[in-house]
């Protein structure tokens, strides 16, 4: 009990400062901190559905991607938050899409899989792109830096909410336990291609949002930045540093990896990456579960 | 009306028919032994009821609906739940989670957690985990996974229940243990089961009839005592007598 009003209180601390961070930081810090934002969103949905199941994604950029061209194209056309639910939801059809097909495989297959789905839908964007001979969309007029980072923050704590509901939820017991071990889900009633494909549906829209305002944020739309793996790999990477079982997970990675990088990329940059592998690898091996997983695990031994 | 019927049923593996035209009916409240050799085929009989595989040919037909070909997650829905020989526990969730899994989606549906972990709870204390209802799956025993994959078929609801194996391993006060477990859930639940098993005792003693496989073909089925004695029985299972 004391625990519970004690993270209660943190929580309602963090967010009172993400809420007054655009008053107290300098442009560059709001910056940051919009990154890490979205991040931390990014994060949160792959745990929903990669985290849960098992099924490790590594396209979550695809959708990123998509949702940022679904900007680029329609902007001014549309009110903005009309544009943004039009990028989610492009994202979570084209999870639907793909999805059916790819759940049909796991392991390793999945996981190359959903990489060789990505980097196509990728070359066919730059492909529609060259046809249109259009090479990058410049986005004029676009929302102020302010504005940006409450709608990440939105983004952020919905998806950190999605995470934590789904966790706890009878779904969550169903996607875990199809994690654990698929046959014995489905032979138990858990009806596993449904599960699969919603959760990969839910976990595909807030990416499509994120990389919808992020493309406001660089006012330029490029598909080969947009569509680049490298998010996806740092996804992935936040998720194991920071636990893919629980909500906090993605926050403490998210956290960890832009602290990181903006203290290595301006001092150190040849070292960064080589230092990143080295934790993930880590991590990997020793603690398994992740920062927040470890905490867990502390508080537990503390209590008892 | 018989609670279950199988009729002609097939399955085929490649070239390798593991299954052959295998017919048997079972009342409600029945304890069906299921007896053979390893690869006689009993394992496959099981995943074709519980709709883990589909067969090549023939039906079954629980209360007259056809459940074949459904899918497992929709028989289990009907009310078909069976356990794993080789168990598959849900390792790193807790005991307690495992079986909940079972409440929450089988024919059961119990959608409000607080429900379902009570009733899991109850369950646990009845096949004796309830002392380890916290700990990780990954922590039981042998015996106690076995109970595990009990508790969570018997957390889905069923009517139907298949026990592949739950002796094998145990020391023999854990089998007599065992033993008694499924009488008392037949008896608390009207449930009909059909079990296999190797320890031979056990299941003379547990069944009302037994099926006897051999090669994927049913060679007779009849009360334990007329199986025990049946020359085609002892024959598949000791050989060809040279004088006979």
């Amino acid at each position: 009990m004391k625990t519970r009003i004690f993270s209660l209180a943190g929580i309602a601390v963090l967010l009172a400062l993400c809420i007054a961070a655009p008053q107290m930081l300098d442009a560059y810090s709001l910056g940051v901190a919009l990154q890490l934002l979205s991040w931390i969103a990014l994060t949160q949905s792959w745990v929903t559905f990669s985290g849960l199941t098992g099924y490790v994604s590594l396209g979550h950029a695809v959708f990123y991607g998509l949702g940022a061209y679904v900007m680029a194209l329609l902007w001014q056309s549309a009110p903005l938050w009309e544009i943004l639910l039009g990028s989610g939801f492009a994202g979570a059809l084209l999870a639907l899409v793909i999805g059916y097909p790819a759940l049909r495989v796991s392991g390793p297959y999945f996981v190359i899989l959903t990489l060789g789905l990505s980097e196509f839908f990728k070359y066919i964007v730059i492909a529609v792109e060259a046809g249109l001979e259009s090479s990058g969309r410049l986005i004029f007029g676009a929302p102020d830096p302010e504005t940006l980072y409450y709608i990440m923050l939105l983004l952020a704590v919905v998806a950190t909410l999605l995470t934590w509901g789904l966790a706890r939820s009878r779904w969550g017991a169903g996607l875990r336990a199809i994690r654990e071990d698929e046959t014995a889900a489905e032979t138990l009633g858990v009806p596993v291609t449904f599960l699969k494909i919603a959760a990969f549906v839910i976990s595909a829209f807030i990416p499509g949002v994120v990389g919808a305002v992020w493309v406001l944020r660089t006012t330029y739309f490029e598909p080969m930045q947009l569509f680049s793996p490298t998010t996806s790999f740092t996804i992935v990477t936040m998720a194991i540093i920071g636990g893919s079982d629980r909500a906090p997970g993605p926050i403490f990675g998210a956290a960890f990896i832009v602290l990181l990088s903006e203290l290595l990329w301006a001092r150190a940059p040849h070292v960064y990456l080589v230092i990143l592998g080295v934790l993930l690898v880590s991590f990997v091996l020793f603690v398994p579960k992740g920062i927040s997983g470890q905490l867990a695990w502390l508080m537990r031994r503390r209590r008892a | 009306m018989s609670f279950l019927r199988v009729e002609n049923l097939t399955r085929r593996f490649g070239g390798i028919v593991a299954l052959h035209d295998v017919s048997f009916s079972m009342e409600k409240g029945e304890i069906l032994g299921l007896m053979g050799a390893n690869g006689a085929g009993k394992t496959t009989l099981f995943s074709l009821i519980a709709g883990n595989l589909p067969p090549s040919s023939g039906h079954i037909l629980l209360e007259d609906e056809k459940i074949d070909g459904r899918g497992p997650h929709r028989v289990n829905r009907l009310g078909v739940a069976r356990t794993f020989q080789i168990v598959r526990p849900f390792a790193t969730m807790s005991v307690l989670d495992n079986v909940m899994v079972g409440a929450l989606y089988g024919r059961s549906r119990t959608l409000s957690q607080p429900k379902a972990r009570e009733k899991c709870r109850a369950i646990l204390d009845e096949v004796g985990l309830a002392d380890r209802a916290d700990l990780p799956a990954a922590a039981l025993t042998l015996a106690g996974r076995k109970r595990l994959e009990v508790a969570r078929a018997l957390a889905t609801e069923p009517r139907l229940l298949l026990l592949d194996e739950v002796l094998a391993g145990l020391n023999a006060s854990e089998a007599n243990d065992a033993l008694d477990l499924i009488r008392h859930l037949r008896d608390s639940r009207m449930l009909s089961i059909i079990v296999i098993e190797h320890v031979m005792k056990a299941l003379m003693r547990l069944s009302h009839r037994i099926l006897v496989l051999h090669d994927g073909r049913k060679i007779m089925e009849g009360a334990p005592a007329e199986v025990a004695n049946d020359p085609r029985v002892i024959k598949a299972y000791l050989g060809e007598t040279r004088d006979a």
